[in-house]
């Protein structure tokens, strides 16, 4: 019997243990595809163009590069002013022209190396560099020689070659970095705190140019590449599925970050995103939530939306006939139905405007035409232009927008008016987020969807007014006009509050006038967040520095609760219940800088 | 037959048989099929829905539905009311070309006509919010209506591209057979590997280059691209479908014989062997029309189908997936589209379970 048994036995014990082993490696690879949920999860609304910080333009982008680099500054959470970053303290020069940086000796980049003023001047001179093309280099222009340097051509256009020694842009030794401006400008040191101007490491940049001759602008921003020296480092890059951030412990403020790991998903689609937010696989959305639920939500303890430095319109491609004629420009812009938009399409309090900067208040004297006075106003315009009734028929203008329901929300209301009352036919046309951006630079577009939010808030307008100077690189309408150009050269040399208010004034009459983008509405932060996650403010530039996130212990978030007006519904706070605060402890964590 | 080997055949008997000859009548395939396919009644009735709406939507600026594009904003979509059967609200008069373009889009011409035929017969009126309104006030009803019209005529078009293309080539090849026959399934292969969804993007991305000059150049309606694209891949399961049946078929009797009396290939392909293959040829057909129907669903959900304002049921699924969600369901936004691509895939596929067993010449005479 023994005999008889032992072979079947041993046989099912092999298979038992193949079977078993089987089991085991799904098992492990299943697991270990499916990467355990960080500490905080957001969702990006779409994947990054890149993390390269000299090249990139979106949001999405930004809330990125907050959280793995740190600039000269970084901004309070709160009034988003600058506080000392990789620089522990500056001097300014009594006439506001010249910044003297002096670097934190313990800044560190995430492979040990130190932050020195050398790394600053590299990625500030790598940021100017005609061939990185980067979009925001205008930011620099203020510094001695920079735009010559950047572009080949001083402010008022004579051609010149400057070499970098000539840029005002100095090391002076690894600790002390030297800025001199032409002019002053009063929001430099917010610049310092923008992500754009965020360092870059020289050694692993130029590593990676030796060994990818063509590829190291996508090889050196691979996580097991990317050096950083901000508070969290990317550890992981799924494209379309998530950035995982871990905490950065070479960071020099390591003790004071509260959490370990944060997720980034990329999710476009709203209502997938409100979806994951209310069963609790997302902590916090920024904007991405569908309008038809805002109603609903602005009834809850997690979203209260807060006004937003941003601004939301429509560019007109000015080169392409009829669209160059500025009547015809007026003429779509009047009849656009603001009020009905914001009221009944994105619904969350934006207000509309009338002017591509937000939040302006209205002239109580002289109100912007609405309603049937601005269309008759517009059909007058047409009919001087030669189109309309009688006049030549109007080409159909297609209209570009990015993927996204909002858009074409606003853009069917949008055509639906413009069909109406003025016959305008209108096709909508989506495109992915990085086909959309190449269409606006190219001038591949006819009207397109577009929005700006301002990078600093002093002085606010000069956000949106520099964007249209002749051949920026944001202007992306082809419109140009020397008068505004020379207003804008102006308003950064004008030291007086006054004045220099006046000449914003001046600047914005000029672009009413000419209509080379439609204004739309001005943007309110729609931050729906769970009530428990602390650190993360409505702010004027809705710009949130990672570093200083955390979460609430139940005795602050009770307090936090207090605060709110009572008649808002309770929700889930979301979070664990006893908080997660910096390895230093519960220190009250808003201000302590 | 008697001993000498000759037939003892009477006269009388052979007056009766010419007789009895003359009296019987021959049943062609159609007329059969069509006697069978009256006989199973989940087909029959899958048909009848069909065909009902098939001709809603071919006659939907007939009806009196409220315009598929006017807004009406409000904050919500507006649920549906029964208790309105219809009211006054259709007030757009149609003088002039852009008069249509308010209360729909470019329509072609006869679809101009249908509307003012509408407008003399029921005026003003319309119906009433029987099935609610979308997010930005507009009828659901007149919209399922009019996105029946893209869904099903794309369905319709491909299909016949499809159809026409897969059935000539893959008979073709089958009955010529032979090197031909591998050089001509070899290109099938190779069509096969291109992952068609890509061919698809690519193609619409192309043709959606940015226009030069606003005055003169036109648009590519991208309607007849997906028409065109979305059949001519379509083809190539049928073509392999098809040739299988013809590679069976063609050795039997009656081609042979066909070709024994002199018949050309051409002929011997359209008369005798197509009529054979019809039958796997309409099942294939019919499981095609509900893939293309969600195909176009989908390339409209990734916004690069149809465009706004028009609309078909893939927009309107895309519509109803924002209406899904924890906090506020808004459930007509999903459940009437839903209901009327559901119903009208289930009828498909009722219908050509149907036909098979109708058309099935196996079964022909039976019961």
């Amino acid at each position: 019997m023994n005999r008889a048994w032992k072979g079947p036995l041993l046989r099912q014990a092999v298979a038992l243990l193949l079977f078993a082993g089987l089991l085991a490696g799904l098992v492990g690879v299943a697991g270990s595809a499916r990467l355990e949920r960080a500490d905080f999860v957001f969702n990006n609304t779409g994947e990054v163009q890149s993390l390269d910080p000299a090249t990139v333009t979106g949001v999405p982008e930004g809330r990125i590069l907050r959280g793995i680099y740190e600039g000269l500054c970084v901004k309070d959470p709160v009034t988003v002013r600058p506080l000392p970053g990789s620089a522990a303290s500056w001097t300014k020069s009594p006439d506001g022209r010249v910044f003297v940086f002096d670097m934190r000796d313990e800044a560190r980049w995430s492979n040990g190396d130190p932050v020195t003023a050398h790394d600053f001047e590299f990625s500030f001179r790598r940021f100017l560099l005609p061939e990185t093309a980067a979009e925001y280099s205008y930011l620099l222009w203020k510094v001695v020689n920079a735009q010559a340097f950047c572009t080949g051509k001083d402010a008022d256009g004579t051609e010149r070659e400057v070499d970098w020694s000539e840029v005002g842009i100095k090391a002076l030794d690894a600790d002390t970095l030297r800025i001199e401006l032409e002019d002053p400008v009063p929001y430099f040191l917010e610049l310092m705190a923008f992500y754009p101007l965020f360092p870059v490491h020289r050694a692993s940049l130029e590593a990676a140019q030796r060994e990818f001759p063509d590829t190291w602008n996508v090889e050196w921003l691979k996580p097991e590449r990317l050096v950083c020296n901000g508070p969290y480092v990317v550890e992981e890059r799924r494209i379309n599925d998530r950035i995982r951030l871990r905490k950065n412990p070479m960071y020099w403020d390591a003790k004071n970050v509260a959490l370990d790991t944060i997720d980034a998903l990329p999710i476009e689609h709203w209502g997938t995103s409100v979806n994951m937010y209310l069963t609790g696989e997302v902590d916090w959305l920024d904007g991405s939530i569908p309008p038809n639920l805002v109603p609903e939500l602005l009834k809850r303890q997690d979203f209260i939306p807060k006004p937003y430095l941003g601004s939301y319109f429509y560019r007109v491609n000015v080169t392409k006939p009829p669209l160059d004629d500025k009547r015809i420009r007026k003429a779509l812009s009047l009849v656009i139905p603001r009020r009905a938009i914001v009221e009944n399409v994105t619904k969350a309090g934006q207000a509309p405007t009338w002017s591509v900067v937000p939040w302006k208040e209205l002239d109580p004297e002289n109100p912007p035409l609405e309603g049937e006075a601005a269309a008759e106003e517009a059909r007058r315009l047409f009919a001087e232009a030669g189109y309309g009734p009688g006049g030549k028929p109007f080409p159909v203008i297609e209209v570009l927008y990015n993927t996204s329901e909002t858009h074409r929300d606003v853009a069917e209301v949008i055509a639906d008016a413009w069909q109406r009352e003025l016959g305008v036919d209108m096709r909508l046309k989506n495109q992915e987020w990085k086909v959309y951006l190449d269409s606006q630079t190219n001038l591949e577009y006819e009207v397109c969807r577009a929005a700006w939010i301002g990078d600093w808030v002093d002085p606010g307008p000069l956000n949106f007014l520099s964007l249209f100077v002749t051949g920026g690189a944001n202007n992306k309408t082809g419109w140009g006009n020397a008068e505004y150009d020379r207003l804008i050269a102006e308003i950064g040399l004008e030291q007086d509050p006054a004045k220099l208010e006046q000449l914003m004034l001046d600047a914005e009459a000029i672009l009413l006038e000419e209509y080379p983008v439609l204004p739309i509405y001005s943007y309110v932060t729609q931050n729906l967040i769970k009530p428990r996650f602390g650190g993360l403010h409505g702010n004027m530039l809705n710009e949130h520095f990672p570093k200083f996130w955390y979460w609430m212990d139940d005795e602050e978030l009770a307090e936090k609760l207090a605060d709110l007006p009572p008649d808002l519904q309770e929700v889930p706070p979301g979070g664990p219940s006893g908080g997660k605060y910096a390895p230093v402890g519960r220190a009250r964590q808003i201000g302590r800088n | 037959m008697d001993p000498s080997g000759r037939w003892n055949l009477h006269v009388r008997d052979e007056e009766r048989l010419l007789a009895e000859a003359a009296e019987y009548r021959g049943e062609s395939l159609w007329q059969d099929a069509w006697r069978r396919l009256k006989r199973d009644r989940t087909a029959f009735w899958s048909m009848i829905f069909l065909a009902v709406f098939v001709a809603l939507s071919l006659f939907a600026p007939l009806l009196p539905l409220p315009s598929p594009i006017a807004l009406d904003l409000k904050a919500e979509p507006q649920p549906p009311v029964w208790t309105e059967l219809g009211n006054r609200g259709f007030d757009y008069t149609f003088e002039t070309d852009d008069d249509y373009k308010l209360a729909y889009w470019d329509l072609y011409w006869h679809d101009k006509r249908l509307v003012d035929v509408r407008k003399a017969v029921f005026g003003d009126w319309q119906t009433g919010r029987w099935f609610g309104t979308d997010s930005k006030g507009r009828d659901l009803l007149s919209r399922i209506v009019w996105g029946s019209r893209t869904s099903i005529w794309v369905a319709f078009a491909a299909t016949l591209c499809s159809l026409v293309i897969g059935v000539t080539y893959g008979a073709f090849s089958g009955l010529i057979g032979g090197r031909v026959d591998n050089l001509m399934m070899r290109i099938v292969d190779v069509l096969y590997s291109i992952p068609f969804i890509f061919v698809v993007i690519f193609i619409l991305t192309f043709l959606s280059e940015p226009r030069q000059d606003l005055e003169t150049e036109s648009l590519v309606d991208k309607g007849w691209v997906f028409f065109i694209v979305i059949g001519a891949i379509y083809w190539l399961t049928m073509a392999r479908v098809v040739r299988g049946q013809v590679l069976s078929l063609k050795n039997s009797e009656f081609i042979e014989a066909a070709r024994a009396v002199g018949a050309s290939t051409a002929r011997i392909l359209f008369v005798h062997v197509v009529p054979n293959v019809l039958s796997v040829v309409i099942v294939y057909l019919t499981l095609t029309i509900p893939a293309i129907m969600l195909f176009e669903a989908f390339l409209s959900f990734l916004g690069l189908g149809i465009e706004p304002p028009k609309v078909s049921w893939g927009l309107l699924a895309v519509d109803g997936t924002d209406a899904i969600n924890p906090i506020r369901t808004f459930w007509w936004l999903v459940v009437f589209p839903a209901g009327a691509m559901g119903s009208t895939l289930l009828a498909l596929n009722f219908l050509g379970d149907g036909l098979r067993d109708a058309l099935d010449p196996k079964l022909r005479g039976k019961h």
